[in-house]
């Protein structure tokens, strides 16, 4: 098994802390699964789509080198349980870095170092080893660590600027714990939340739909028929304010009074996160 | 004239005295307020003897500066022991220098003065428009304590911006407890210290190497590789941003303190940390250490106390000696006879205490890590070697000085009367701290041996701000034997 992977854009180094900060946000343990062509992030431990999980793929793209070689051949994969923490601490530690580098050592015990290595303009040469301890996931566990593979969405609709819903989630989480997401095919979404005392409602119109490329969509689907589920706004508000990435794209998928899917895309980089229905 | 202390800052140089109490606050829940002619310094030690601060403000600092100590009719010369004796809890002292930058943008002078008939401490802060407050801190009478430590003898020594450092400790998590210090002539590398177990559950080594061209002075004289706690670093980095003078890092071999000291014009600062030392086979982790440390100091103390046994002092120093050196190799503690000169809880000091020799402690022969808190600077004799005790040169260890022997290296000093014999003892004074010792320090009091024991008995200490009490423990093994 080996893994060795290195970034030395800024960009794509700047990229790769903000991923980790927001896995570390999100999620206490993370499994890391590296492919042949990409790094994903998945919650650690299994528990299927009963709580609010985040998924991150980062492809290769990102890294200026990339090389790994799966448990065996035809299973060309590496599962790591690690620690999302230190990952995030190791990574901030290497903001400004000329290069930030993985790779999967064993040093008394599987780890994960990062080593950075920083070069100032005046030729002054700095470099900061962390050894993570990780944990090497036996194949039979791998299924759990998959995103899930679902059917269709009912509705895909892309959100509305992310500071105006953060900041609207946010004061609706104030209010109450419950918070109802509707969309349509026509653009149109609304957020509300009704407690004994008051009722708040935002509607967002123009907003978008992707193109559907998905087969066994009803190709008469009645385009303002609103599609809901009601879920924890806490959850959905740690979502959005745990997230540290600039998406190009960000929708949301909502399979109609069972889940609600969050997917943002940055260059090589996609996070997904599932928030089931109450 | 009773000992006191008056000194008037403005307000830019609060700041800085704020931020000195705020490191210091890091390292210690008490804090010595110790003035002399060289300036006001500000003690602590931390209740596990391995870490000790102090900052000095030269007279210059303030913008005016008045101190006095108690002065005896018939002694021509000042000692040290009429000094003021300050001790301020910091849960008292530290909430008046809370909000630093405001206090700098909004007053116009502060006094600071002492009113010894009351035991108070008192800080009045002049705002503008003529609004005064006043602070009445009540402070026990306590000597405070000075580490024995010569920095200048140190082979390694490092001067860097506090940046630096301040990049590093961002490296390390708040729960390692201590970092490692790896030096060679051309690099320079802190890295999570190794602990024997690591287990899965979160524990990340980290190091980081930093080239020498990016210190300020980089002199190596052995590749060294020494352990420190660094939660009191974080405190000294807060002090260094304040003054905005480079940090300057002495250190020598594991086990022996290391030394970081901020150095401008008109304030220094001095903090020692004890360093774990070289053992071949470690089987403490750093934080049972402590601990065993502790009950090996009060059998320490037990033993000492009333016992007069040469056989069981020599079995309990080498016993305390050999889990946890302060020096890589082993030295050999002879101590031929001891003899118990009085009860521990013995509250004076004996006036013929000057006339015995004394020989020199290293602190291997004590707990290892004790608290050594000293009267007199005593030496460990060795095996061939006798060391005598010059009383003359006790002067030069007044506070403040930075002269102290480094307690590493045995001193030589005349006695004024030699005994017959290898004279072999050492004693040591604790007022009042039951507090245990870690690794490394050796503190001496600001004051020489007391010549009488009516000075002794005035040095009133309470061990703990809860127990109310005086006691002075001393305990002194001398002897004088008619043959060597």
């Amino acid at each position: 098994m080996k893994f060795r992977a290195k970034i030395t854009d800024k960009g794509c180094l700047e990229l790769f802390i903000h991923v980790s900060g927001t896995v570390a946000r999100l999620a206490k343990v993370c499994v890391l699964r590296v492919c042949p062509d990409s790094l994903c992030f998945g919650p650690g431990g299994s528990g299927g789509l009963r709580e609010a999980r985040l998924w991150c793929e980062v492809r290769q793209g990102t890294f200026q080198q990339f090389r790994m070689e799966g448990v065996a051949e035809d299973l060309n994969e590496i599962h790591l349980e690690l620690t999302a923490e230190h990952l995030s601490r190791a990574a901030r530690s290497a903001a400004g870095a000329s290069s930030l580098k993985l790779q999967l050592t064993h040093k008394r015990r599987p780890c994960l170092t990062v080593a950075v290595e920083l070069a100032s303009s005046l030729g002054r040469a700095r470099s900061v080893v962390h050894d993570l301890p990780v944990r090497v996931l036996p194949r039979r566990v791998w299924r759990d660590c998959l995103p899930p593979s679902l059917r269709a969405s009912d509705v895909s609709i892309y959100l509305p600027r992310w500071r105006t819903l953060r900041s609207i989630v946010e004061r609706m989480a104030n209010v109450g714990d419950h918070v109802l997401v509707e969309a349509n095919l026509s653009g149109r979404m609304t957020l509300s939340m009704e407690t004994e005392v008051v009722s708040i409602q935002s509607y967002f119109k123009n907003l978008g739909n992707p193109p559907k490329s998905a087969v066994g969509v009803p190709q008469n689907r009645d385009l303002e028929s609103m599609v809901q589920v009601r879920v924890d706004n806490r959850r959905l508000l740690q979502f959005l304010e745990g997230q540290q990435i600039h998406p190009t794209t960000a929708l949301c998928n909502i399979w109609d009074n069972t889940l609600l899917q969050l997917v943002l895309v940055q260059e090589d980089v996609s996070l997904q996160y599932f928030i089931p229905a109450l | 004239m009773a000992a006191m202390l008056k000194c008037v800052m403005s307000g830019s140089q609060v700041k800085v005295f704020g931020k000195a109490v705020q490191a210091l606050s890091r390292i210690s829940d008490e804090l010595w307020l110790d003035p002399s002619k060289k300036g006001l310094a500000l003690r602590c030690v931390n209740s596990s003897r391995s870490a000790y601060g102090c900052v000095l403000f030269s007279p210059v600092f303030f913008q005016h500066y008045q101190w006095s100590a108690l002065v005896k009719m018939n002694e021509n010369e000042l000692d040290p022991t009429l000094n003021l004796k300050c001790k301020l809890g910091m849960k008292s002292i530290l909430p008046i220098f809370r909000c630093l930058n405001s206090l700098e943008r909004n007053i116009e002078k502060c006094k600071i003065f002492t009113r010894s008939d009351k035991c108070k401490v008192v800080i009045q802060f002049f705002y503008r428009h003529g609004i005064k407050r006043t602070h009445n801190i009540c402070f026990q009478e306590s000597q405070p304590l000075q580490v024995i430590f010569d920095k200048n003898v140190c082979t390694n020594t490092l001067m860097i911006q506090p940046r630096l450092l301040a990049d590093a400790i961002v490296l390390f998590t708040s729960s390692q407890e201590e970092v490692t210090l790896a030096v060679t002539p051309l690099n320079f590398c802190l890295k999570s210290s190794n602990e024997e177990s690591m287990d899965l559950s979160n524990a990340v080594y980290s190091e980081m190497f930093v080239g020498s061209d990016e210190f300020d002075f980089f002199q190596i004289g052995m590749d060294t590789e020494i352990t420190f706690c660094f939660k009191e670093l974080k405190g000294i980095l807060t002090f260094s941003e304040a003054t905005h003078a480079p940090i300057s890092i002495y250190f020598d071999f594991p086990g022996k303190p290391l030394a970081l000291s901020i150095d401008d014009m008109l304030v220094e600062a001095n903090f020692i940390l004890a360093t774990l030392a070289e053992e071949p086979s470690r089987a403490s982790s750093p934080q049972s250490l402590c601990l065993s440390q502790k009950r090996k100091r009060s059998d320490l103390i037990e033993k000492k106390a009333g016992k007069n046994v040469t056989g069981q002092a020599l079995e309990c120093i080498s016993r305390k000696a050999a889990p946890r050196r302060l020096y890589p190799k082993k030295t050999l503690i002879n101590i031929s006879a001891l003899e118990n000169c009085g009860s521990p809880a013995m509250k004076r000091a004996d006036g013929d205490v000057s006339e015995v020799s004394e020989s020199s402690v290293s602190n291997t022969e004590e707990v290892p890590g004790s608290l050594c808190l000293r009267k007199i600077e005593s030496h460990f004799v060795t095996q061939a070697q006798v060391q005598w005790c010059d009383l003359c040169s006790l002067q030069h260890l007044s506070p403040g000085s930075k002269q102290f022997s480094c307690f590493s290296l045995p001193c030589s000093w005349d006695c004024r009367c030699v005994p017959l014999c290898l004279a072999n003892f050492w004693y040591f004074v604790e007022t009042g701290f039951r507090h245990v010792g870690q690794a490394g320090l050796e503190l001496l009091t600001s004051s020489d041996l007391p010549t009488s024991a009516s000075q002794s008995a005035a040095i009133t200490d309470l061990s703990h701000r809860a127990q109310p009490g005086v006691f002075l423990h001393i305990v002194k093994f001398y002897f004088l034997t008619s043959n060597c």
